[in-house]
């Protein structure tokens, strides 16, 4: 009866927030002794004057409150770890303020500040598109792809933007599966994968007289032969590049008695055979592999780990890059590097930080983020988001959403980062999700349907869902894990076996994250 | 109303895959919507004419298997909307997911069919018993044990049988396990209710099941050992990788391999394997005076982690 009583004490609040005085007389006639003939009876009422809203589960959608669940937290500003924050070891601030900086940086081709954009790209920085709830998080409500034209990113004479790109659409990066024959069509004996940028610096009045066509986005729609993929958040980054293999392996053998059909495996590192954990397909080793990957392949800027500028990988195939749009910046490779020489500063600690590359900044900054604060009572109050809790790990979503990996290994960074919880609610895994939510694309180990378990922290604040963004609403999101090929069908299939209320107990812990 | 709304999506997906197919197909150029054309690590066989444990059916309202030799009969409205995935690294099979056909499937349960491969099995069960008791020993403190693991029979066959149910999503699971060929089979009925659960199991009673006496080839794990070994050659890979490659082969009374399923591997690291597998020769295995076909496991390139060790 105890579960019963929960029920009834939410459909009470139900109630008396939607059904008229007199029909909540006429339900208190009926006697608080038989709940369960009362909620029938509360039901057919409320069918009859409310059929949808008393009755069905919705998506509470975006958070209110404080970015993060962190009081003090602004768009601009995350908050760093504690430890961090307390400046321990001495200097470490400075090296998170000083990559928060750089992570906000517009960049330009030539000529100004910060050198080295293109010549292909999808934006100019990358706070532009890790941007929601803060600077470090996924796509923002009004997409700065769209802008990108209008705000002089790129030259509207030389690029048009695609259909895909929208205004309140998700930010996005756009992969061609399949190279494709000469008449247009995809061959798929020939698989490509890589990234096909937006945006060219053709144009620019700072590009030279580097022209370069855009991809046939057109073409490649028409064909079906084109996926995308949203900016994943970096909150809480260093916690997972902190977790020892020995530690996600032990959790893998923990979800070894789950009946729901899953069964993971990892991603490994194709040269040292550990388990990677960042990107969406878990195709990243380390924060450092995945700025570097970014800052090369989004903004087209060479760095130390990626030297070389990137053609499109059918331009590849047909000589790389013209000539006249290499070293565009005029100051030779890698556009990006170590800065042997800065400014004299007074503080020692903001001194060094002008040191590193951009890289290592950025890398240094999405390390020391501090991890989403989940909400104990919004949305739906906490008994509530306590019971879609519950639900969450009784009808199997905790087996690959695992709330809690413990610990991280010491830290030789910072005391936060050591020996933490991370209660990331993914288990690192890649597993097959099926021909729904298949894109295609191989990367390292996984294959075209393999993705990394999505980390769920942050979620209550996260606007656009699935690897794609195809969706903003959390039911399509969740309905979405079901098709063929999926290991996850068996586990929505309990959530659509459950009732509307308790569907709804587990959305509003979900955007309690 | 979501629940449905999302069934009808789906099926009206499945429908406008279906429309993408046939125009992809005229016009020759687009891809389909929707399908796995990429694939990463996946399972294949040396031959098509051996059964394979991933490839039932589900036809005349039965799921049949040939290599489990296993007939399950649906109810008349049930059906498979959603295949499983290929087999895992640690050989565990999503063989069949049944639900019912029509809207109103969302109450009435599922029923999930796997096996778990007894060659690479991370969790240290050499029989139905000791999985269900692993189970049992670590079932989440959210469920509670309705019925511990004991003895059942189904047509004619020996299952252990489990019940739970989680109080907080009134939900209620009947697992059925039974060793057939090298593989523990599980039965997993899911439902809200105990009676329509009671009602789903019913049809296991009319199940054609093999001989428990057990058919040939014999299963043998760890067969392909120095003892029983007299030529091999490794298998020479064109790049590095790490995965485990979970192989099951079958030996013919002479002691060549005749016949090799690869659980997960990469198509470079099936060529390679299936290079070197040709020319291993074994003893021919006897019992009771006469050579008979082996079926063993083989795990190529990294080593899985087992249950037992990685457990803390």
């Amino acid at each position: 009866m105890a579960n019963y009583a929960n029920h009834f004490k939410l459909l009470s609040q139900f109630r008396e927030q939607l059904i008229p005085p007199e029909a909540q007389a006429q339900a208190q006639e009926m006697g608080m002794k038989k709940p369960v003939e009362f909620a029938s009876a509360l039901v057919l009422s409320t069918a009859f004057i409310f059929p949808l809203a008393a009755l069905s589960q919705a998506d509470p959608g975006i958070r209110p409150g404080p970015i993060n669940g962190q009081p003090g937290a602004s768009p601009t500003s995350p908050l760093p770890l504690a430890s961090v924050g307390s400046n321990s070891p001495t200097g470490i601030l400075d090296f998170f303020d000083n990559g928060l900086g750089r992570f906000q940086e517009q960049e330009v081709v030539s000529g100004g500040a910060n050198n080295g954009l293109g010549p292909r790209f999808n934006l100019n920085s990358c706070s532009g598109c890790h941007a929601q709830p803060s600077v470090g998080g996924s796509g923002p409500p009004n997409n700065p792809e769209f802008q990108a034209i209008s705000a002089g990113i790129a030259s509207g004479a030389t690029n048009t933007l695609p259909s895909f790109i929208t205004a309140h659409g998700p930010t996005v990066e756009a992969r061609f599966p399949f190279f494709t024959n000469s008449n247009g069509a995809p061959n798929t004996s020939a698989p490509n994968g890589g990234v096909e940028n937006i945006f060219t610096v053709s144009g620019r009045s700072d590009a030279g007289s580097c022209s370069l066509q855009q991809p046939n986005f057109e073409q490649a729609q028409q064909n079906n032969n084109i996926i995308f993929r949203v900016p994943t958040p970096t909150f809480g980054a260093g916690l997972i590049e902190n977790i020892d293999d020995s530690t996600l392996i032990a959790n893998q053998a923990g979800q070894a008695g789950n009946n729901f059909g899953i069964n993971g495996t990892f991603n490994r590192n194709g040269n040292d055979g550990t388990i990677a954990r960042f990107g969406w397909k878990a195709q990243n080793k380390s924060l450092l592999l995945f700025a570097a990957e970014a800052y090369n392949v989004e903004m087209g800027i060479t760095n130390e780990i990626f030297a070389q500028e990137r053609p499109l990988p059918q331009e590849e195939q047909a000589g790389g890059l013209p000539a006249n749009c290499l070293n565009l910046s005029g100051n030779g490779y890698p556009e990006d590097a170590t800065n042997f020489q800065v400014s004299a500063n007074s503080d020692q600690g903001a001194q060094n930080a002008q040191v590193p590359s951009d890289i290592v900044l950025f890398a240094e900054f999405m390390r020391l983020l501090a991890p989403p604060v989940p909400s104990m009572n919004t949305p739906g109050g906490e008994e509530s988001i306590s019971n879609g809790f519950a639900l969450f790990k009784s009808i199997g979503c905790s087996t690959c959403h695992t709330p809690a990996i413990r610990s991280t290994q010491p830290s030789n960074v910072s005391a936060s980062l050591g020996n933490a919880v991370v209660r990331a609610f993914s288990d690192f895994e890649i597993h097959h999700m099926g021909t729904g939510l298949a894109d295609n694309i191989s990367q390292g180990g996984a294959g075209g349907d393999q993705f990394r378990t999505a980390p769920l922290w942050g979620l209550g604040q996260r606007i656009f869902l699935l690897h794609d963004g195809r969706t903003t609403n959390l039911l399509t999101a969740i309905a979405a894990h079901r098709s063929s090929g999926s290991e996850a069908t068996q586990v929505e299939e309990n959530f659509a076996s459950l009732k509307a209320g308790q569907q709804q107990e587990i959305l509003n812990f979900l955007r309690s994250l | 109303m979501e629940p449905v709304c999302s069934r009808l999506a789906a099926l009206l997906g499945s429908c406008m895959l279906s429309i993408a197919c046939v125009q992809g197909a005229s016009a020759g150029a687009a891809l389909p919507v929707a399908g796995i054309v990429v694939k990463g690590a996946w399972s294949s066989t040396s031959d098509s004419l051996s059964a394979v444990p991933e490839r039932g059916t589900l036809t005349d309202q039965a799921y049949r298997n040939a290599y489990f030799d296993l007939e399950y009969s649906l109810s008349r409205d049930w059906t498979q909307l959603y295949d499983g995935p290929p087999p895992s690294d640690r050989g565990y099979y999503v063989l069949a997911q049944l639900e019912p056909a029509g809207l109103s499937q969302n109450s009435r349960g599922h029923v999930l069919i796997a096996a778990q491969d007894m060659f690479f099995a991370s969790i240290p069960a050499k029989n139905a018993l000791e999985l269900i008791n692993f189970y049992k020993e670590h079932l989440d403190v959210d469920y509670r044990i309705e019925s511990a693991p004991a003895e059942a029979r189904f047509a004619g066959h020996s299952f252990v049988r489990f019940d739970y149910a989680s109080p907080v999503a009134k939900l209620h699971w009947r697992l059925l396990a039974t060793e057939i060929r090298c593989h523990i089979v599980q039965f997993i009925f899911t439902s809200g209710s105990v009676r329509q659960i009671e009602s789903l199991m019913e049809n296991m009673k009319t199940m054609k099941l093999p001989n428990e006496a057990g058919p040939t080839p014999v299963c043998i794990e760890n067969f392909a050992n120095a003892e029983n070994l007299i030529e091999r050659a490794d298998p020479v890979f064109s790049e590095p990788r790490f995965n485990p490659v979970p192989v099951r082969i079958v030996i013919d009374t002479q002691g060549r391999v005749k016949h090799i399923h690869f659980l997960s591997a990469f198509p470079e690291q099936v060529n390679s394997i299936s290079d070197a597998l040709s020319q291993w020769r074994f003893k021919p295995y006897v019992l009771d005076g006469r050579s008979v076909e082996v079926e063993t496991g083989i795990v190529f390139g990294r080593e899985p982690h087992s249950t037992a060790s990685a457990r803390r």
